[in-house]
């Protein structure tokens, strides 16, 4: 997998639905043309949710950290490891796009 | 103003086969349809039995241009507990569907309007194979029996039957 690096821009893919429910994120993949239930399903609860706004299009890793950073009781080092963890994560399952300049 | 804690565990958290509440699911089910898209899951209980059984997964198709008809299995949110429901069309009176569960004679799930029917189910896979009973032409001809109770009389004749037919093989197999 291609290197994550802070000054990357994500945006969430047209092949996922998400809903926000009952406090916590649900994203349904929707490979080959189905929505899936028996697929991958990824659930997030309040700082995934927060992180997976964020991957709007616009904002680099960087600035999410940032934000994140400000609002959060927690190093920086450690925030950046979850954001990076976290598009990983959905890079994997190919529910983020990367955006190039 | 004060930071919050970080909870590790919600920016990681990922699960396969998340336990969703029913009304999580129609909210999924309502979202992937807006797409055009069909929605798969795993059914549970036994009210559709003997054709959509516990443990089966569904494809649930949006209705799009037609409308529900008399023998199509739909799922739909029922008008007195709001839950999710996957029951068949046994008559359209004045707009509304008089829903049934194939396993639950008697038992009509009241007048349902269009809009809380979600959607079709067009395959039913069983053990990873698709299960063509019960969503064909003849599903019709199922309403129709279920409507009159002839359902449960036609099972009550096939139990007998179904025994025989589950003992008698050993013989055949040996030749």
């Amino acid at each position: 997998m291609k290197k994550i690096r802070l000054d990357m821009v994500f945006s969430q893919s047209s092949d996922v639905v998400s809903r926000e429910i009952d406090g916590s994120l649900i994203i349904v993949p929707l490979t080959s043309g189905v929505g899936d239930m028996e697929d991958d399903l990824f659930s997030m609860n309040e700082t995934g949710t927060e992180i997976w706004r964020m991957l709007d299009g616009r904002r680099t890793l960087g600035e999410i950290v940032e934000t994140l950073t400000g609002k959060y009781r927690a190093e920086r080092g450690e925030i950046e490891r979850d954001v990076i963890g976290i598009v990983k994560e959905l890079i994997k399952r190919r529910m983020l796009v990367e955006e190039t300049a | 103003m004060s930071k919050k804690p970080l909870n590790k565990d919600s920016a990681t958290k990922t699960e396969n086969g998340v336990p969703l509440s029913g009304r999580a699911l129609i909210e999924l089910i309502k979202a992937v349809h807006a797409r055009g898209l069909p929605f798969r899951f795993r059914a549970g209980g036994h009210s559709m039995a003997p054709f959509i059984r516990d443990g089966d997964v569904i494809i649930l198709s949006p209705f799009a241009a037609c409308e529900p008809r008399p023998g199509d299995v739909t799922a739909f949110i029922h008008p007195e507990t709001e839950s999710l429901c996957v029951h068949r069309v046994l008559a359209v009176r004045g707009g509304r569907y008089l829903i049934q569960g194939d396993n639950l004679p008697g038992k009509p799930d009241g007048m349902v309007p269009l809009n809380a029917i979600l959607g079709r189910v067009t395959v039913v896979e069983r053990a990873g194979r698709r299960v063509r009973m019960g969503l064909g032409p003849e599903r019709r001809m199922i309403a129709f029996i279920s409507r009159c109770g002839g359902l449960t009389l036609i099972r009550r004749l096939a139990r007998p039957l179904h025994g025989c037919l589950r003992r008698s093989p050993a013989p055949c197999v040996k030749n």
